[in-house]
């Protein structure tokens, strides 16, 4: 056959071919709201599992893991085990989308994570779209102002963290010369704002409010500057590395205010990095403040210690007390998914380690938090 | 080509049915992998056809992808209205990025691109109207007569669309003139610009080319996403472009295609490895650059010759004698060259001095003199390589010091080198095109708007360039890489390839040097037929024998100055340039027999 | 007033840093030809090496930094090796070949110390000096006398020894000091090994400034890197400069333009590289046709 007819043949059957798809319906399977038929109970676990907030994700998914081998020690849900599957987020907001499109394909009901809201807030969408329920450690009210129904917070939200905050610090103890430093993502600028308003509602303007970045290492030029304002409280807005390395610089060049700031501080990384000394006097606003608080934590820490070698602190707690409201609800609701096990959880009541949690409309299910100081590398309950 | 047509009706056919078989996130995969295909084929066009390192690809990305996202969300305006938007920004960054690269290549470009993209993330991490470290939501689904494009699997035909057509485009210019001057500025910016390619304005192109598709993969990922968040553009994520680049073998476009699909999935295979994965991907890239730095495309070419080696015996090509061209077609008689006064410093060394010569129209001249007596600098200050210090030479009344090299190859000047600067990446046959090649790059309007045309021009080119080729003798090699060649060959094709710019003044810097007696005398004949062709021809030489009878006149140059001008026979005797030249214990009596039969 | 003093310090520290890693990079190109782009990684390398010995093996600070210097040294042979095809290749060749490797130094690290990093207690423990209003770190100052000293060590050494006066004739012309009897591939090594030193010790310097993580390098290296560039590639002198110009366009970008100081430094850095395309120092290349 001579190349033109070939090329004929080629053309004139790849035309057929595509006609013929284009009256076949569209690729993909149709979304239906799958109906796991038994076996396991596959619930996933999204963290950083790199950079500098893996530690967060570590802790999460060791306390999510002791909940679920609680559980399954005792037969599971209603017979069936269940199936904890880490995944890593690696701290960005688009794999997080991605890991979301994943979890939604293969059949997960119910999502733990992540640690970083800026990565919450970017897989809400998909996981509403794929009505997937999921409770995170994230606590900028960001998350709730998705209005998602299926999004969850095991802990307070920043605004009830940095009330309390304000109200020890300006009401209790009469500090009004309070300077601010925060990091601009999502979790520095939700502290930022919700601390700036408790202190407004009070009549107190910060004398300095300085914004860093959320990778930065040296913050002399931030500090230099609120050292010249003499503050008696300097807040730190960021998550534990950056806290830990602001308050080690701030210490450095002779800032003496007291440090305060919210649930990281309260963690053994924020005290590592910036140093026993340093840190010693920070004021904690924190649900959690240390394993002894009373019978449930210390068995709680007790399992973790014993499971993981190593101590238990907020962010595995946290986890803890979400998965167990999962499986809970997972088992309140027989075993539904989508909007069911979403309605489920809502209804859910739980005494857990952070509290007695109640959700509500906006997904929040503590409403308060306590006050620690650290003293000599401990955190504890501040005398009210 | 045959071959290549039906290899390419396959893949597209498979491509086409692809989604058939893929689950939902399988789909996602796929699409981000056509995304990255785009930009690396950007990126392959600015670094591997044209040379130039671009490490702000993934800004270009970021720019367009952003654009979309702040003028569909903030300013309201309709999707496909921001992605023409975008891409126009993403072609003016593109501009921007490129103005260093008219300064500085290399390692020092290189450094300035990437600062310039870590500029682009830090301003992107922490401006508000980018959405800070939280980034845009809610880019709407672009609108597409009435086909619901939040379905991956329908995007993914838009992209596949959008992606033939672009790489088509891509092809299309790597393989044509645009393609070919851009890979000859990348193998020798100098010899380019000799023949006529404007590097600096090809320079930008490279750029422009580059910044166009990725902006065209920002605009497909925002559509596809529909979020936009600055780690997507980070540093990291430049790095594994360059990897795909270079794993799929750079030169190519479809190599960088099969780089950017392979590593885009091996990334997903090992996403929830992250660490050894890096590990092993590491190891890997070090490997391919060391052991195949052609990348995976080149692996074809190297296993064929192989196994050609294995299976023929001799290469029967032959070099065939040079065929002395008809009559001038427009009776010219060449240029005249006048230099005036001419003086060169560099930083202290003083290498030419208040140099003068005129060379008639039709003349063949000799420059001849001691190493260092700055010959090659008169050459380079003639042809526009190094500006002088004082003085101006001129071709025909028309001043010619200060000028560029591509403007004064359009003036009709032409040179060859010292040490050989032949295209080395480009076969024989390239190497003369990119010279035959005259039109100006306002012609390059044709590449988008009229390509007929451009083919049109390729294949008249193709048949001027068989004609020169055969005119000196190269036919049989017009497919070898010129550095496989014998040296003498190579030799000869720089000279055809200078004159493939049709000049009227040809300028030989040492066309016999490593020339054996035979392949002298055939340069002779070749330089006589091409001044009877009616192109004046200056030569530097130091084979005396030739200088002596092939030359009409000969200057001869000691220390940065003319020492003497005149016909060989009056030069060779006078004192001065035999104490210059020679020395004084030489001999002179059979250079003076030799020049006075 | 003082907050410019106080900018000036902070940037002559990290200034100091910055010039140590760009006298690496320019002396392995200056030997070898090589654009090493794991040379922030290795960085990293000596200032993991530098804190573990210090913190968990109790060594004193000071004592740490020279052996780190050796393992990193020791490393520093392997990768010449190992990198040996890449010299003299094209720059992005040379670019992603060492990118590649500094991906395998940093996955590495991340195996042996985990991804979340540590922070390093400042070695020296004093309270900062009050001097009119600044507050001056004692431990910058450490950092800038301990970098001195490298640097004059350096310099004495290419200038004043025999293997260093190879060193500067290989740079040169290879062949040619090949036949005078050098040893080009020993001194190669050498030469990179007292790169992989220099980075070791700016890691080791800069780990209490900052924090150690597997991604310190990054940075580090991409500013040094410009540092280099800045002063002129291959010119030790210039890498000096041209790191203390990048600490205090740095420093002065984070005080007045705060989170935006990258944005600056860079845009900065393009404007004078493209006044100067060789740097600040750097030789012009004459076209030789």
């Amino acid at each position: 056959m001579s190349t033109q007819r070939t090329k004929q043949l080629v053309l004139s059957a790849a035309a057929l071919m595509l006609a013929a798809s284009t009256a076949c319906s569209a690729p993909g399977s149709t979304s239906e709201d799958q109906q796991d038929a038994g076996g396991p109970f596959k619930i996933a676990v999204v963290n950083a599992q790199s950079g500098q907030l893996s530690s967060l994700g570590q802790w999460e998914w060791k306390g999510a893991k002791l909940a679920a081998d609680q559980w399954n020690a005792k037969g599971g849900i209603n017979g069936r085990k269940i199936e904890l599957e880490l995944f890593d987020d690696q701290g960005d907001p688009t794999v997080g989308t991605n890991v979301a499109r994943k979890i939604a394909s293969e059949g997960f009901v119910a999502m733990i994570g992540t640690a970083e809201s800026a990565v919450t807030v970017a897989m809400i969408p998909i996981l509403q779209q794929s009505k997937i329920p999921n409770i995170t450690s994230g606590q900028s009210p960001a998350i709730a102002a998705t209005k998602s129904p299926f999004a969850f917070y095991n802990g307070p939200t920043s605004n009830t963290y940095d009330e309390t905050l304000a109200k020890y610090l300006v009401d209790d103890k009469g500090l009004k010369k309070i300077a601010l430093i925060s990091n601009n993502g999502s979790y520095g600028k939700g502290e930022r704002d919700a601390f700036t308003k408790a202190l407004a509602s009070r009549g107190v303007t910060p004398v300095d409010d300085q914004v860093v970045t959320t990778d930065q290492k040296d913050f002399s030029a931030a500090l230099t500057s609120i050292r010249q304002k003499e503050p008696d409280v300097l807040f730190v807005g960021s998550e534990e590395v950056e806290a830990g390395l602001i308050v080690k610089q701030a210490k450095e060049l002779g800032i003496n205010a007291t440090i305060a700031g919210a649930a990281p501080m309260g963690t053994p990384v924020y005290l590592q990095t910036a140093g026993e000394a340093n840190a010693e006097g920070t004021v904690v606003s924190s649900p959690y403040l240390s394993n002894d608080t009373d019978d449930a934590s210390k068995a709680f820490a007790k399992a973790y210690q014993k499971a993981h070698g190593e101590a238990a602190e907020l962010h595995g707690a946290k986890a803890h007390d979400g998965a167990n409201i999962i499986f809970t609800a997972l088992k309140n609701s027989k075993g539904a998914t989508g909007q069911k096990l979403a309605d489920a959880i809502r209804a859910t009541k739980y005494a857990g380690l952070l509290g007695d949690f109640t959700f509500d409309e906006s997904g929040v299910g503590i409403h308060a938090t306590s006050i620690g100081v650290i003293s000599s590398g401990k955190l504890t309950e501040s005398a009210k | 080509m045959r071959y290549r047509i039906g290899a390419f009706a396959v893949l597209g056919i498979a491509a086409w049915f692809l989604p058939y078989g893929l689950g939902p996130y399988g789909i996602h995969v796929v699409d981000i992998a056509v995304v990255f295909a785009l930009l690396a084929v950007g990126l392959g066009l600015a670094m591997g056809v044209g040379g130039q390192i671009n490490l702000a690809q993934v800004a270009f990305f970021g720019v367009s992808s952003y654009a979309v996202a702040i003028l569909t969300t903030r300013a309201g305006f309709g999707f496909w209205t921001s992605a023409v938007l975008a891409l126009v920004a993403a072609a003016l960054v593109g501009v921007f990025v490129g103005i260093p690269a008219l300064r500085m290549q290399s390692h020092y470009l290189g450094i300035v691109t990437l600062g310039l993209a870590l500029a682009f993330t830090n301003w992107v991490t922490n401006s508000t109207i980018t959405g800070g470290a939280d980034g845009i939501s809610g880019i709407p689904i672009p609108p597409l007569f009435g086909i619901d494009l939040s379905s991956e699997y329908l995007y993914y035909y838009v992209e596949l669309i959008v992606f033939g057509l672009a790489l088509g485009f891509a092809g299309f210019v790597a393989h044509t003139g645009l393609g070919r001057r851009m890979r000859a500025m990348r193998d020798d910016s100098l010899a380019a610009g000799a023949v006529g390619a404007p590097v600096p304005v090809l320079r930008m192109t490279a750029f422009v080319l580059a910044s166009l598709y990725g902006g065209v993969a920002g605009v497909l990922y925002a559509g596809l996403v529909r979020y936009v968040a600055p780690e997507t553009f980070s540093i990291a994520n430049m790095f594994l472009l360059l990897a795909m680049v270079i794993i799929g073998g750079r030169q190519s476009i479809l190599g960088c295609v099969v780089g950017a699909v392979a590593l885009s999935l091996l990334r997903e295979v090992l996403i929830d490895f992250s660490v050894y994965a890096q590990l092993g991907f590491g190891v890997v890239v070090v490997l391919m650059v060391v052991l195949a730095p052609t990348g995976l495309a080149g692996i074809p070419a190297r296993i064929t010759r192989v196994v050609r080696r294995r299976r023929t015996a001799e290469h029967h090509a032959t070099l065939r004698p040079f065929a002395p061209a008809s009559a001038p077609t427009d009776g010219g008689t060449g240029a005249g060259l006048a230099i005036s006064g001419i003086s060169k410093q560099f930083r202290g060394l003083k290498a030419l001095q208040d140099v003068s010569m005129s060379v008639a129209p039709g003349e063949i001249r000799g420059v001849v003199g001691p190493n260092g007596s700055g010959k090659t600098t008169l050459f380079n200050i003639v042809s526009g390589i190094y500006t002088v210090s004082a003085g101006s030479a001129s071709v025909d009344g028309t001043v010619v010091t200060g000028r560029r090299p591509h403007q004064l190859s359009r003036l009709g000047l032409a040179r060859t080198f010292q040490n050989l600067r032949l295209f080395g990446q480009m076969t024989v046959l390239d190497n003369v095109l990119v010279a035959l090649d005259r039109s100006s790059m306002w012609a390059a309007w044709r590449y988008p708007l009229w390509p007929f045309g451009i083919l049109r021009a390729e294949r008249d080119l193709r048949v001027r360039a068989g004609r020169l080729l055969d005119q000196f003798g190269l036919t049989d090699f017009a497919d070898a890489a010129p550095k496989s060649l014998p040296y003498g060959i190579q030799r000869r094709l720089e000279i055809a390839r200078a004159m493939a710019t049709g000049p009227r003044l040809l300028l030989l810097d040492e066309p016999a040097a490593g020339l054996n007696g035979e392949e002298v005398g055939q340069l002779s004949e070749i330089v006589r037929s091409i001044r009877d062709s009616g192109v004046t021809v200056v030569l530097i030489e130091h084979n005396m024998g030739l200088v002596m009878s092939l030359c009409d006149r000969v200057t001869v140059l000691a220390s940065g100055g003319v020492i003497a001008d005149g016909t060989p026979a009056e030069v060779a005797v006078l004192p001065k340039v035999i104490e210059a030249y020679l020395g004084d214990s030489m001999n002179t009596n059979d250079i003076a027999a030799e020049v006075s039969p | 007033m003082e907050v410019f003093f106080q900018t000036l310090v902070g940037g002559l520290g990290f200034g100091a840093v910055y010039a140590l890693v760009a006298m690496g990079f320019s002396l392995v190109y200056r030997t070898m030809g090589l654009v090493n782009f794991a040379h922030g990684q290795v960085v990293m390398i000596g200032a993991y090496a530098a804190s573990t010995f210090y913190m968990s093996a109790h060594v004193p600070f000071f004592v740490s930094i020279p052996v780190a210097m050796l393992v990193t040294g020791l490393i520093g042979l392997v990768i010449e090796r190992v990198l040996r095809p890449l010299e003299n290749k094209d720059f992005d060749l040379m670019l992603i070949g060492t990118i590649g490797f500094g991906m395998v130094l940093e996955s590495l690290a991340t195996i042996t110390w985990g991804a979340t990093g540590h922070a390093v207690p400042s070695p020296v423990d004093t309270a900062p000096l009050d001097l009119f209003g600044i507050r001056l770190r004692t431990y910058s100052l450490v950092v800038l006398g301990i970098a001195a000293l490298a640097t004059v060590a350096l310099v004495l050494f290419l200038q004043r020894t025999k293997r260093g006066a190879a060193m500067q004739a290989v740079a040169m012309d290879h062949e040619a000091a090949t036949a005078v009897g050098i040893h080009v591939g020993r001194s190669n090594a050498i030469a990179f090994a007292i790169g992989a030193g220099l980075a070791a010790l700016a890691g080791a310097l800069v780990a209490p400034m900052l924090y150690v993580n597997p991604t310190l390098g990054g940075s580090l290296g991409i500013k040094g890197f410009a540092a280099a560039i800045l002063g002129g590639f291959g010119n030790i002198p210039g890498a000096i400069v041209g790191g203390i110009a990048i600490g205090l366009l740095d420093s002065y970008a984070a005080g007045r333009f705060q989170a935006y100081s990258e944005l600056v430094v860079f845009l900065v850095f393009t404007v004078i590289i493209m006044i100067r395309p060789t740097g600040l120092f750097g030789e012009r290349t004459v076209n030789r046709a």
